[in-house]
């Protein structure tokens, strides 16, 4: 029942693609999508969060309030003052010039898992659905005993040889968020494959690259973009956790890890130090969350009717 | 189809964590049919909002419950505590017992004055008195020394201990060349003429030999004994082991037939090692541990108005020396070592610290023989510093890359103040905190470092400036020859001025900047005297310890 009309609503909208008009549609759709998103509450502050943490990010490269070398050994572990908005930390240097620093570090990590995990990932799911059965069933079970490896290890194992770096957070995150996306979109892409619309593309010869592309890829779209979301969130908490262990960000860069990490042994006697990049990590993890909640509801035709009329 | 239809169904699921899609009206292309369906699940589901709440609120409230029900538990648990018993908490934790082949001051703070005892005994004021030895005399050559024994010494296992038990420690320990054997340089005999005398020979006057045998070096040992030293220890001290869990604990029973003044006030000892500066607080205020020592001094704000505590500073011998690469590299040059020294802040750092460490110009700290306030050699002049820097060619424009590589056990602020503090004169300093192994084997072996940080924590440790071979790389061939005079020197007087005198040279040569002079804050429940608050990292001798 269902099935069929689904199909023919897929042709029709691959076919639109197809023809010379596609860009047009494509601008037209990603209006909309933009609109949906911003007129939602939890697309609306997620965006306004992140334009102001890019914007954070830029500012911090050229100034900061005090400058990332500065301390004040007379004046440690200081309350917030006017000199001072979130006060200092155990060396006297200025927190809140290290938080604004370290948002670059983190935008940085979180861009690049982002776009590591969503190309590893998709490739991955690919792979695992290819119509060779021999390459399908070594891919699953490569992609399920490697699940298995915690992200602990494999930060180690790049800390080993090359000492702690953020290079070493971003491969750790992305290797482990990757596989975990091939796994929980994998079904989607299956059910996709399964359709009577990719058999009728494979019997018409069209190339499985260009069947992926096409067909499959347009299905698991809005899975894929939760699971981005949530490993680009998690990649904050995972660089924290590791910094705090001294195999993440390098002691030397600002990252919110590193803040939290320093405070993490006074956290009793000075626990503001420790609650301003606490608070920070916790809003930045939310709202990537809310962005990539808001951003599969506006994308998907399922749940986005404007988008469907269009 | 059904089949597929439900995996559909599910991959929806996955897809949309927010939305419940029931297979009813799943997938369904028309406009106003899928419209439909999304009031109905928007009705249905603000009817759920409400249950959702009441679960939500209510798995805090158990959640909540269970931590009030763990404090409570843990704190009824943990405040019940002996009486005639001490734990005391201490930070580093020997990897095993064996005082003969294990370095590390961590075995001496457990075991000597306790368990084992050597010949001499020192004072809170780190000088030689009276030990097993009541009496010594040293000949007008300074080559012969000969002890007289205390009379009804035994070992805990209930042996006696005469001079041939002294004689068999030292010979061993100078055949197997064992921990401590280095400490009597010009070594040249040891005799036993009575059960109750000894007689040690020399080639050459050595003038820290006493001061040595109240450490590793004059430990007696019980040459009948057999026993496993890893796990056990059988000494002449006031106290015996009866129980240790390596790296966890070490517990210590009087001993009812020790033979000396020096007997034990307090019937059980536990020494517990926390390697969290915060768990050792926590079992402080909680009652697991009466005494903590050391305590970090920001820490120690948590208790200091805490009218069931008493938190001191103490005197000790803990240099943090800041070493520069004498040997190779750009710190070869006097002139940035001196902007260096110029450059540090050493009372911001301080001051960073709490404000309870001391000043250091110099090698000697002032528990140490030769000690002379040095603080005034390289006071805090940035303007010098940056004309030192220039005359280089470096300044905050074009500045000079040096990496600073320390144990990550050491704090990660001081790293931050001094890359701070040598920002301001062109340096670009980066910092690399390790593990203690990876420093050991990079810096102290390999010599592969620019600047080293590291707590020396030994006292009488000048030989270190007087030796090219150690990892400084500091060759003073001027200094060399007066500590060499200085060890044979006939007098204390005579061997602390040439110290001194050495010392003087070795600071304003900068190999090193001295940070500080580390002083252990000890803290202990107002109910326990007795605990030796100088030196106790090296040198805790534990005989006076009462609870009342």
């Amino acid at each position: 029942m269902t099935k069929n009309e689904t199909t023919k609503n897929d042709t029709v909208r691959n076919g639109a693609v197809r023809n010379g008009t596609s860009k047009k549609v494509m601008n037209k759709r990603m209006g909309i999508i933009l609109k949906s998103l911003l007129t939602r509450w939890d697309g609306l502050i997620a965006s306004i969060f992140c334009m102001l943490w890019i914007a954070v990010s830029i500012i911090s490269l050229v100034w900061t309030p005090y400058a990332l070398t500065f301390t004040d050994g007379y004046n440690v572990w200081s309350a917030p003052s006017s000199s001072h908005i979130l006060g200092t930390d155990g060396a006297g240097a200025d927190v809140f010039s290290w938080l604004m620093a370290g948002s670059a570090t983190e935008l940085l990590i979180v861009c690049a898992v982002a776009v590591i995990t969503a190309v590893c990932g998709v490739s991955g799911v690919a792979v695992s659905v290819s119509r060779n059965s021999g390459v399908r069933g070594i891919s699953v079970v490569t992609f399920d005993a490697l699940i298995s490896i915690p992200i602990i290890v494999i930060a180690l194992l790049c800390a080993a040889p090359w000492g702690a770096s953020i290079v070493g957070v971003i491969i750790a995150c992305s290797f482990a968020y990757s596989l975990n996306l091939m796994r929980v979109v994998r079904p989607s892409a299956i059910t996709a494959v399964r359709s009577p619309y990719v058999t009728f593309a494979r019997y018409k010869g069209i190339s499985e690259f260009k069947i992926f592309w096409t067909h499959i890829l347009p299905q698991i779209i809005p899975s894929v973009i939760i699971n981005v979301s949530f490993a680009s969130a998690t990649a904050i908490l995972a660089e924290s956790g590791l910094t705090y262990l001294g195999v993440g960000v390098p002691s030397h860069i600002a990252s919110w890890g590193r803040s939290l990490s320093t405070a993490a042994n006074f956290v009793t006697i000075h626990p503001s130090v420790a609650l301003w990049p606490g608070v920070i990590i916790t809003v930045a993890v939310i709202m990537i969350n809310l962005l990539g909640d808001a951003l599969r509801e506006s994308i998907d035709p399922l749940t986005n009717a404007e988008l469907r009329r269009s | 189809m059904t089949k597929k239809h439900r995996q559909q169904s599910l991959s929806a699921q996955l897809a949309n964590l927010r939305m419940d899609v029931d297979s009813s009206g799943a997938v369904d292309s028309s406009d106003a049919s899928l419209d439909e369906t999304l009031n109905q699940q928007r009705i249905k589901r603000s009817s759920r909002v409400r249950s959702i709440w009441w679960s939500g609120i209510a798995s805090i409230v158990s959640v909540i419950l269970v931590l009030v029900a763990l404090t409570l538990g843990y704190n009824v648990l943990g405040a019940s505590s002996a009486s005639g018993s001490v734990t005391i908490g201490l930070q580093l934790a020997p990897t095993n017992l064996d005082i003969r082949n294990t370095s590390g001051t961590a075995l001496d703070q457990l075991l000597i004055g306790n368990i084992y005892e050597s010949l001499l005994t020192r004072t809170t004021d780190n000088t030689v008195s009276a030990g097993i030895a009541q009496s010594w005399d040293v000949s007008d050559d300074r080559l012969t020394y000969t002890f007289h024994l205390a009379e009804n010494v035994t070992f805990s296992n209930g042996d006696a201990l005469d001079a041939h038990d002294v004689v068999w420690s030292i010979n061993t320990m100078m055949k197997e060349e064992l921990q401590g054997s280095t400490q009597i340089e010009g070594f040249e005999s040891v005799e036993a003429p009575d059960a109750h005398t000894v007689v040690l020979k020399l080639v050459a006057p050595y003038s820290q030999l006493l001061w040595n045998l109240s450490g590793r070096a004059g430990i007696v040992l019980d040459k009948d004994a057999r026993y496993d030293a890893k796990t056990q220890a059988v000494g002449s001290g006031p106290y015996e082991l009866s129980k240790y869990e390596p790296g966890f604990y070490a517990t210590l029973s009087a001993r009812d037939n020790y033979w000396g003044t020096h007997k034990a006030q307090t019937k059980t000892v536990t020494v517990r090692y926390y390697p969290e500066p915060q768990a050792a607080l926590n079992a402080l205020t909680s009652g697991d541990a009466q005494v903590i020592a050391p305590i970090s001094s920001t820490l120690s704000k948590a208790i200091e108005h805490d009218s069931r505590f008493i938190v001191r500073a103490g005197e000790d011998t803990d240099k943090y020396v800041l070493a520069f690469n004498n040997a190779s590299g750009p710190l070869t040059n006097k002139s940035i070592r001196q902007a260096i020294r110029y450059a540090i802040d050493n009372e911001a750092i301080i001051a960073s610290r709490g404000g309870t460490d001391a000043a250091l110009g110099g090698p000697i700290p002032s528990l140490d023989p030769g000690y002379e306030d040095l603080t005034h050699v390289y006071p805090t002049d940035i303007s010098k510093a940056r004309s030192l820097m220039r005359e280089q060619g470096y300044t905050q424009e074009k500045p000079l890359s040096l990496s600073l590589t320390y144990a990550n056990t050491y704090p990660a602020e001081i790293g931050q103040q001094l890359v701070s503090q040598l920002a301001k004169i062109g340096i670009r300093l980066t910092v690399h905190r390790v593990e203690f192994a990876t420093w050991l084997s990079t810096v102290y072996k390999n010599r592969d470092f620019d600047i080293s940080l590291v707590d020396h924590n030994e006292s009488h440790d000048f030989f270190q400036w007087a030796n090219p071979q150690y990892y400084y790389g500091y060759d003073n061939k001027r200094v060399q020859s007066l500590y060499s005079q200085a060890m044979q020197a006939s007098t204390d007087k005579q061997r602390d001025e040439l110290l001194a005198q050495a010392a003087r040279i070795v600071s304003e040569d900068a190999p090193a900047d001295w940070l500080f002079n580390y002083r252990v804050m000890t803290t202990w429940d107002r109910n326990v005297t007795g605990f030796p608050v100088n030196l106790n990292q090296t040198w805790m001798p534990l005989w006076e310890v009462r609870v009342r």
